[in-house]
Formats: structure tokens, sequence, C-alpha cells
């Protein structure tokens, strides 16, 4: 994951210059986002790759959401599933079903290919989607967080420094991959841009609230990882008893809210009155 | 139906034919491997093709048959046994209670998967019954199996009813017919056929030579989520890095040191590595036969093609599936 750490660092570096002309072209391609190009490819038998852009910003993520959105309300006769990504969304069907479907063109991948070409020329006015901002409780340090201070040290700052500046960014979720409920995050101040530890763990604990480079997220299961840890939220990122088992989505804004650990032993969430706000 | 597992071997896992509703959240595919084999298992029983089956993984195991069977097996990784008796692949065949069934080594293949006439009664996770270890759910509560397992099947269906009707007796006994699955294999399984995949463009021309003329290896360190593929390395003319993306099983990617990982059924949904191909969905079951040390080639068409080969192999499952039918309706 080392070279997304670097491409976010770009990201921010591209919004960090929001006071010039490139102000200009964001504000411009977010007025054609309603119809927004894209080029198609070949993934598999069973999926097409529609590709928005080439980088990382917030103007291709409202475009991936807001036509992964349109095809969800009106999907085609074959139509599974579709995965997005920073600038991709990638759109699984049933080829057996596509093929015997009234759909114009000569192969499967054509007439998925025409039909999501169409559907995106006769788009509407989508109605501006609000985003779910979710605020995660994180116990700072100690035994949750091991290398807290490490982080602190090494940026000269102190813990409780640390801790203001994670908590106090709003997070933007661009992608969920890697494992299950696992998000990329974008909106990490460039203060705590930290390099992962030398070698990785090889047993992080499920909830546990990392910085790789540019990056900070969350681990939603127990794996192996070379993040360095400042804390762990008690929310589980990932259950399969939910409606929803992935606690975030694509387009979600977070915050981290500082806990103790007497909140985080006692903490039992009831998901419906979840910290929405 | 009811069996005990006695021995569970190197890694058996409840399996379906996979999970796609959650791929959105990076939940992976899991499923079968071996998709075709799993699939056979269960239409030679009447099974829905579907149905949850038992992926084996190389010999070893033993279970008990704690009731009447009705089983099918198919898949290259191991033979089954009563008393040092084969029994046939790719048919029903009727086990009676008590009778103590071993896996041993075929050394053709590594997958081997046993259906049960209902299919395993495992619970229903985000749309499978397919067991993903990682996340610990699915299958049987989210592990491999172990001796002491208990797996219980689901109520018949009429023609697994009839089938059952018409072998069962106090001996083991099967049918006289089978599917067999070598017929509708290539005849030369070590190549295997690819499409060239978005990034193929990004590598050098010794590269694309390389990748469609050299043997590449299994390497040790492969699994249910990917194999090592060694062999020459593959080097870019194209640097720029890729944003991760959506990959799927039968993906090939490169990583920077230029060596290859073709992406199998538990793999990741999401990977930022160039990729050179993607199998063609008919000879993943192939890839999924494969072992350490075994040697393949690969062999480029269209994608037009590889959509040709998927349609007319879901055909030819579909006419079969219709076979068993009407033999017994």
């Amino acid at each position: 994951m080392n070279r997304i750490s670097k491409l976010m660092r770009n990201h921010h570096k591209y919004l960090a210059g929001a006071n010039n002309n490139k102000v200009v072209a964001l504000v411009m391609s977010s007025a054609i986002a309603t119809e927004q190009a894209f080029s198609i490819y070949y993934l598999s038998e069973c999926a097409v790759t529609l590709e928005f852009g080439q980088s990382i910003n917030l103007q291709l993520l409202d475009a991936v959401s807001a036509y992964n959105q349109l095809l969800h309300q009106q999907p085609f006769h074959g139509f599974n599933t579709a995965i997005p990504a920073y600038t991709t969304l990638t759109v699984l069907f049933d080829p057996v079903v596509v093929s015997q479907a009234d759909l114009s063109g000569a192969t499967c991948f054509d007439k998925v290919s025409n039909y999501l070409q169409r559907l995106n020329q006769h788009q509407k006015e989508l109605k501006e989607t609000t985003a779910t901002r979710i605020a995660i409780p994180v116990c700072y340090g100690s035994d949750y967080g091991p290398d807290l201070q490490e982080v602190a040290d090494l940026h000269r700052l102190s813990i409780e420094e640390v801790i203001e500046i994670h908590s106090q960014a709003v997070y933007k979720v661009y992608m969920i991959g890697f494992v299950p409920g696992f998000a990329y995050l974008g909106g990490l101040d460039e203060r705590l841009e930290t390099p992962r530890k030398s070698s990785p763990r090889k047993k992080v604990p499920a909830g546990s609230v990392g910085i790789a480079g540019m990056q900070t997220g969350i681990y939603p299961m127990q794996t192996p990882g070379g993040w360095q840890l400042i804390g762990r939220t008690p929310v589980k990122l990932f259950d399969v008893n939910r409606a929803q088992p992935s606690l975030l989505k694509a387009g979600d804004e977070i915050m981290f809210t500082p806990i103790t650990e007497k909140e985080f032993i006692d903490f039992n969430v009831d998901l419906n009155v979840f910290n929405r706000f | 139906m009811q069996l005990t597992i006695i021995k569970p071997g190197l890694l058996s896992t409840v399996q379906d034919l996979g999970r796609r509703g959650y791929l959105s959240q990076a939940v992976p595919v899991s499923g079968a491997m071996d998709t075709l084999s799993a699939r056979i298992a269960n239409i030679v029983l009447g099974n829905d093709e579907n149905a949850a089956v038992i992926e084996f993984t190389y010999a070893d195991s033993e279970f008990k048959a704690d009731t009447d069977l009705l089983i099918a097996y198919a898949g290259e990784g191991a033979i089954l046994t009563i008393n040092d008796r084969k029994l046939p692949a790719e048919r029903p065949v009727f086990i009676p209670k008590d009778k103590v069934i071993k896996l041993i080594n075929s050394h053709i293949g590594s997958r081997t998967y046993l259906a049960i006439a209902g299919g395993f009664n495992v619970p229903e996770i985000l749309g499978s019954r397919s067991t993903f270890i990682t996340a610990g759910f699915g299958g049987l509560e989210g592990r491999a199996l172990k001796a002491g397992d208990v797996l219980l099947g689901y109520d018949l269906s009429v023609v697994s009813q009839k089938i059952l009707t018409q072998l069962s007796g106090n001996e083991v006994f099967f049918t006289s017919w089978s599917i067999p699955i070598t017929l509708l294999l290539p005849v030369d399984r070590k190549r295997i056929r690819v499409v060239p995949a978005h990034e193929f463009n990004w590598f050098n021309g010794q590269a694309v030579v390389d990748f469609l003329s050299e043997p590449f290896t299994i390497g040790t360190q492969s699994n249910r989520m990917g194999y090592q593929l060694q062999g020459p390395a593959l080097n870019r003319l194209v640097k720029d890095e890729l944003l991760s993306t959506a990959v799927m099983p039968g993906t090939i990617q490169v990583t920077g040191e230029g060596s290859m990982i073709l992406l199998m059924a538990d793999c990741q949904t999401t990977g930022g590595y160039p990729r050179i191909a993607q199998v063609v969905a008919v000879d993943l079951p192939l890839c999924a036969q494969l072992k350490p040390g075994d040697a393949i080639y690969f062999t480029e068409i269209t994608q037009h093609e590889a959509e040709i080969l998927y349609l007319e192999r879901e055909q030819e499952l579909r006419r079969l599936q219709m076979a068993v039918q009407y033999k017994f309706l």
C-alpha cells in the first residue's frame, strides 16, 4: 500500500493548493458531473470496468458514487453488483442472462457497454446526496495504541497533540477494499504522516486505528499489519449480522472521537442509534 | 443424511459457488476453487448446482457415514475409498450407514469435491454457504473442518429421492452412468487460456513474449487467495502507479519485482498491481487443480472467444442437468 500513500500525499497537495487555478477546474468538473465521461474496459466474462479518471479526488469519488446510484436505480437485465474504487466502477453481470437480454450489441461486452453508455447520456439531474457522517469512538494510546508515543516523538508533538490533530479532521471514505469493511480514507493531516513500522506485526487486533504514510485507517478484523497503531475502537467495522455488514461505504465521512479506557470497556453499541449526525 | 469428519486433512471447507452480493464491502467471492467439479458433483445427484459441498485439499481425510448416504464426488485431489476399494467419481454412489470413507492420493490434482444428496446444511451467510476463513464466517462456523464435526444434509429433491430409491440397499452401490469431466476439458490441461488485461500494454515486448511462451511454475506460497507464479520477471515500459481497482479470481497481477500472482477464489476484491491478463473462466477450474511445482503455459485468446467458451460451457452444463432430470422424472 506504499504507492497509495504516495498518491494520497499528492492528492492532499492538490487539495492544499486550493487557491490557484486548479480550483476552477474542480468547480467546472463538478458542474458537468451529471454526465460524467468514462471509458469501459473488459475485466472478465462477467465484468466490465468503467474508468472515470486517473487521479484520487473528491470529484471523481462523487462521479463514481452518482453513477453507481443511477445504475442501481436502473439496472439492466442480468446486472449482479457493482464495485466502486478510487476512479472506477466495476459492473458485474450474468453473461447467460445478458446474452438473452433485449440489449443492443453482438456480444455481452457490447450489450453491457452500450447500456451503460446510454444510461449515462440519459441521466437526469441526480438529487444531491448528503454524505453520511459517522463518529467513531477511539481509545488512544496505552495497550490500545502501542505506537502513539513513537508517532508523537517522531513529529515532536505531545501525545495530546497527536490525538487532537487526528480527532479533529473529517475523513472521506474513498473505497472499501483489502479485507471486508476496510475503508481507504483521505484527509489525514500532513503533520501526522508517518512511515510504516519497519517490520509488520503478526497480529493486529480488530478495531486498531493506525497510520501509514498519508493514510489512516481501521483494521476491521485481526490481521497481520505494519501500520503505526495509535488507538482502538470498540465499534465493529464489519459484522455479518448487520443488513450492511460493512459499517462504512464509499462516500461516507468519518470523525474519530476520543474515549477513555473505561468507556472503551463499557462500550455497548446499539447500531440503530449509533452516533450518526 | 449425516456424516462425521474423522480426519479433516490439510484443508477441508464447506463451499458453494460463491458470494457476489458484498464485493463492494470487500467481501471476497470465495466458493469452490474448481467450480466445475463442484457443479458436476451436485448435478449427478439431482442437487441444485449451487448446493454446498466439501472441498478437500489433497488426500488424508476420513469421514464416517452416520446414516445411509447418497454422495457424489469430483475433482482430482484424491480418490474416495471404502476398505481400500475405490469408489467411482462423477456419479451417484450409495453408501450404507457406518461405513468409513478414506481419501487416498490421486497424484493428479489438488482438490476434491464431495456432494451429498440435498446439499450440506450450513447457514447461508451474506447470500452464500461458502467458508471465508480470514473473516471467520460462512460454511461450518466460519472455519476449516476438524475431527468430530457433524454435517447434515437438507431434504432431497425429487430427482435425488429417485436416485436413492434405485441405489439403496445393504451394500455400496452406484450407477453405471457418470458425467466424466474430462469430456468437458481441453486435452492439454497445462495450457491456460487468457485474455489480455487492461494494463497488458504497460509491459515491454520481452515480457509479453515471455508471458505467452515460457513455462510458469506454481510456487509454494499458493493458497485459496492466489498462486505465486515463478518464471521470468516481467518488466514494464509504463511505470505508472495503478490506483486500486476491482480484481477478480483469474486476474494475473504483476508485482513491482516483476513476479506474477494469479488471484483465486478468496482473493481481495481490489488490487493495485498492474494486471497483465485475465484467465478465462472456463480454465479457472484447471488452475484450481494445480499443485506447487506444476508448470503451466499461457495462450492468448480474444475476449469474444472467452465469452463464447463461457456461454457454451453454461449451455453444456444446463444440458447435462436436464439429462439427469429426464432420466429420473
